[in-house]
């Protein structure tokens, strides 16, 4: 028998033995550091390497190109958990495919070894396989033309701004910031540098959240939690992880301030201004209508919403985000640099 | 014969030896420059000061009939401590244009004009500024290899002397564009070009003196080729020409940066755009420096992608097994410069972004996060297509070299980190999903693959590919070469380990990120960095140090080049041409309603940010258009070649043998 028609079959057989058969045992109620389904991934590549190896096949390139693939759209598909949106799905594919051309076109012997069950198919040498292909595929393209003419009914996807520019200037509770530059009036510094009880020297080494003693910080934190459990959990969450009892009926859900992606990257004046002025506040970039957050400007006073921001980021354990003064000072001295 | 060519090579350990001491003497010292730094800081801040006493003296001395010197505050720079500074008003507000300073066209919107016209200069000028580099470069190593290998060496020749003649017309094609652009600024947009010659005039004129020195030079460095070609010192005097050229060229391009970087984010004048006496700071404003290096090396790809493109189009279609040979040696070359260009210029965007995010938060926010975040998503796809054009090109180069079959193994591997890699690297924070699938993930970001979405991640990533990158090239160094020294063992062992310390730390470094603040997570890029660069340099080193007395599994077969590898070379030069497109338009459209950012605002109908589909039309048209240009370019300056054809025998006369080629 062919020996790359055997590599097929034993393929096929060894990868669906392990879906059905092996599979489950990697999914167990509670994942542990081995049995999880990625390590099932990693069994099922090295079983189907294995197995090629000892029974010394050695497909051509082609099919080995097509095992590539197939892993790649394997892994996306069925591996990867919870499964990615479809349109980060086409793009990763789209990349493992690219991936899988630079392997067959690595040098012009693979290549070349690619292209020719291709090219004798197409022109006749390989019988069976030219009338399988033509006959699956116009099969395939009906079954895709149904698919795509078939009426679905999903919600429009829309490219949304999760982090819009700021403004220059905000106006809260009659009095007007300018957002660059703007700190939080309970904190010392950036970096959680704190004021020690009332003597307003900043204590450096010591992060608040491990010194019970920080008694003026640890207040305004309380403050700012108690706000916040009043408030806004409701939406973002307990953990603050944007998973709170409201959060699954909004569409975009509300922001995860433990994603490192969210607060972690934004300076203090943009929250300031965010919570302030809530979704009617956004620029239509963000699309306002999108969002359900109200202008907290209307409900709490520009201490308590210091406080809140204060006490996000004391309890994800993120710093705002800070820039170099020597950068963002125009260049002291008047040099530049 | 081997031997010889080695000892040409012995230079090039020391040379990389040399860098990577002075790319590390540089982070030792440090402390040292910004010692400097500050002390010139000190020095300036009191000379500042100075001026404004004698200024405020003059001023004050003079009879009462004469007006007094308005003195205001710079909208950028600062004093030494902190204050703004302060300088002479000596120039007229920026205006509140209104519609008689627009002009338009039925057929189009003056924007799209302006910015085609713009956009093709800005190609050509790249061109021009590209080509003096390579040919300077091409023509030293001609000069370098002339005892060792004269046939060689008169192959370098030839090739500089054939891209300065294409580079001749683009010249003058880059002058008219210049001049359309010219007209477009003063035609559509005169109230704004009013404001920005009143505050650059002086460099204009002193841009327009540079262009008649950079014509001179151009002239005599081409047509006085022949004549200074065999004098050794005339030789040298003639490779100088180029220095000089290349020097002149980038001071030029470093004046016209200056308006766009005055644009973006301006120093030297007043919140009222009044210019402050000081034609340094309008010039060196805050985006200056990494605007100007960005585009060095921009220019160096893309003219390596162009020269690349045309060669790879000569390989296609050449008849002769020597046109073959000639062409596929020319696409080497090109590809050798472009992937030089191409390994530091992440790290130059890098520091572009970190200054923009600096001057302004919000417009590093509306790039990085905001309205523009989609089209950096675009351009991470168009760079993840440049290192696998360059990557595909080196692995089938490299197939055909004799020898290579002992490291073609490795291919597959690399091709998988660099898949790997880029997954993360365009990995969204913000996916585009349908609210069923937000539901399935459970949030807005993804457990896993959201993690990809930060800095952190894609720091880390571009660094592996870059070391990838990197990698594959000494292996496609020594492929032919049978390593025959007596520390081979040991140099392999170094260069095993400085890979997978460097892969290592660079992960590390890159996890580390996670739990760092953000600003303290950007400073980590700078270890990474070095430990990419070291890799190049100290890798370098030790690979060619290695070939000393090896020997030979044969010689490159020129002429033998993959079509992958051809294709490869094509969409190199196209990608990159998309990309420059969508990075200046990206780069000039964050001022959004501003002519100049806070200062003089747009109030045109044009003054709108254009949706990504429209944008990707307009930079797929530049693309295409200039290509066009291109081909005539190339086509015009290959007409004197085809002359020589003509003026041969005509078929059917007998030719003698010794007359034959």
């Amino acid at each position: 028998m062919n020996k790359t028609f055997l590599s097929l079959i034993v393929t096929l057989g060894v990868a669906l033995a392990l879906h059905f058969g092996v599979k489950p045992m990697f999914l167990p109620k509670e994942p542990t550091m081995i049995f999880n389904r990625y390590a099932f991934f990693i069994v099922l590549v090295l079983s189907i390497i294995a197995v090629n190896l000892i029974l010394r096949l050695s497909p051509v390139m082609t099919m080995k190109a097509a095992y590539v693939w197939g892993l790649g759209f394997y892994f996306y598909d069925q591996i990867l958990y919870p499964h990615v949106p479809w349109t980060l799905f086409i793009t990763y594919m789209m990349l493992w495919t690219i991936g899988t051309f630079l392997y067959i076109s690595q040098d012009s012997k693979t290549f070349a070894e690619f292209r020719e069950p291709i090219v004798k198919t197409i022109t006749g040498e390989f019988k069976i396989a030219r009338y399988i292909v033509f006959a699956a595929l116009p099969v395939l393209v009906g079954m895709g033309t149904y698919k795509f003419i078939y009426p679905t009914y999903p919600e429009p996807v829309e490219l949304r701004t999760v982090h819009p520019a700021p403004p220059a200037t905000t106006k809260v509770h009659g009095k007007t910031y300018t957002l660059e530059g703007l700190q939080n009036p309970y904190r010392v510094d950036e970096q959680d540098n704190y004021y020690e009880g009332g003597t307003h020297l900043p204590v450096e080494g010591k992060f608040p959240f491990l010194d019970a003693e920080s008694v003026e910080y640890m207040k305004y934190v309380t403050e700012g939690g108690t706000v916040f459990f009043q408030n806004c959990h409701y939406c973002h969450g307990d953990q603050l992880n944007g998973l709170g009892m409201f959060s699954h009926v909004f569409n975009p859900t509300p922001a995860n301030f433990v994603d490192p992606g969210t607060i972690a990257m934004l300076r203090e004046s943009f929250l300031f201004w965010r919570v302030s002025k809530g979704g009617p506040g956004l620029p239509n970039e963000s699309t306002p209508w999108s969002s359900a957050m109200p202008p907290w400007e209307e409900h709490l006073t520009t201490e308590q919403i210091w406080k809140v921001v204060l006490f996000e980021y004391w309890y994800t354990g993120w710093h705002p985000r800070t820039f170099d003064e020597e950068s963002s000072s125009g260049g002291e001295g008047g040099g530049g640099h | 014969m081997v031997s010889t060519k080695m000892n040409k090579l012995r230079a090039l350990p020391f040379a990389m030896f040399l860098a990577l001491a002075a790319f590390a003497v540089n982070g030792l010292m440090a402390d040292v420059a910004s010692a400097k730094e500050v002390f010139a800081e000190q020095a300036f801040a009191e000379q500042a000061f100075a001026k404004e006493v004698l200024a405020e003296e003059g001023a004050e001395g003079e009879g009462e009939g004469e007006p007094a010197i308005e003195w205001s505050q710079d909208v950028f720079y600062k004093d030494w401590e902190g204050n703004p500074l302060k300088g002479p008003v000596s120039g007229a507000p920026a205006p509140d244009l209104g519609p008689n300073d627009y002009n338009n066209y039925d057929f189009a919107p003056s924007r799209i004009l302006l910015w085609i016209a713009n956009q093709q200069h800005l190609y050509f000028g790249s061109f021009v500024l590209a080509v003096p580099i390579f040919c300077m470069l091409i023509e030293f190593i001609g000069i370098r290899t002339r005892e060792s290998d004269p046939v060689l060496s008169e192959k370098y020749d030839r090739l500089a002397q054939d891209l300065m003649k294409v580079s001749l017309t683009a010249y003058s094609w880059t002058a008219i564009l210049g001049g359309v652009l010219l007209f477009t600024f003063i035609t559509l947009f005169p109230g704004f070009f009013k404001y920005m010659a009143g505050i650059f005039r002086p460099v204009m004129h002193v841009y327009a003196l540079m262009f008649l020195a950079e014509s001179g030079v151009l002239y005599v460095y081409y047509y006085g080729w022949e004549k200074m070609k065999h004098d050794p010192f005339l030789k040298w005097i003639h490779c100088s020409l180029s220095v000089l050229l290349n020097l002149i060229g980038t001071v030029l391009m470093y004046l016209a940066n200056s308006w766009a970087t005055f644009m973006q984010a301006p120093g030297g004048i007043d919140e009222q755009g009044r210019f402050l006496g000081n034609i340094w700071h309008v010039i060196h404003s805050t985006l200056w420096n990494p605007v100007g290096v960005h585009r060095i090396l921009g220019n160096i790809v893309f003219g390596g992608g162009i020269v690349g493109a045309y060669a790879a189009y000569h390989y296609l279609t050449a008849k002769t097994p020597e046109e073959k040979a000639h062409y596929d040696w020319v696409c080497y070359i090109a590809m050798f410069i472009a992937i030089f260009g191409l390994i530091p210029l992440p790290f130059a965007g890098y520091w572009l972004m970190k200054e923009v995010y600096a001057f302004r938060q919000q417009m590093g926010i509306t790039l990085m996060g905001g309205i523009m975040a989609w089209l950096f998503i675009i351009q991470a796809v168009m760079i993840g297509l440049l290192f696998f054009g360059a990557n595909s090109y080196l692995h089938n180069s490299m197939a055909r070299v004799r020898g290579s079959h002992r490291y073609m193994k490795y291919c597959k591997y690399m091709v998988l980190v660099l898949i790997v890699c880029f997954t993360a690297w365009m990995t969204p924070h913000t996916i585009v999903m349908t609210p069923a699938e937000l539901k399935e993930m459970g949030g807005a970001q993804h457990p896993v693959v959201g993690h990809f979405g930060v800095m952190s991640a894609k720091n880390t990533a571009v660094n592996l590919m870059i070391t990838t990158t990197i990698f594959c090239f000494l292996l496609y160094q020594r492929a032919n070469k049978k390593i025959t020294v007596k520390w081979a063992t040991i140099g392999n062992c170094w260069l095993g380990a400085i890979f997978v310390g460097a892969a290592c730390n660079i992960v590390y470094l890159g996890v580390y990120g996670y739990f760092l603040p953000a600003n303290q997570r950007v400073g980590l890029s700078v270890p990474q960095v070095t430990t990419t660069l070291t890799t190049l340099f100290a890798g370098t080193a030790i690979n060619i140090s290695m070939f000393k007395d090896s020997e030979s599994y044969g010689d490159i077969e020129w002429g033998t080049q993959s079509r992958v590898a051809t294709y490869a070379i094509f969409l190199l030069a196209i990608s990159f041409t998309w990309l420059m497109g969508l990075m200046g338009y990206i780069r000039s459209a964050v001022r959004l309603f501003w002519h100049v950012t806070e200062v003089l605002r747009d109030n045109s109908p044009d003054a709108y940010t254009l949706t990504i589909g429209e944008a990707g039309k307009i930079l797929t048209f530049n693309a295409l258009f200039v290509w066009v240009q291109f081909v005539i370019v190339f086509w015009v300056g290959s007409l004197t070649g085809k002359k020589k054809v003509e003026s041969a025998a005509p078929q059917g006369v007998p030719v003698p043998a010794q007359q034959q080629q």
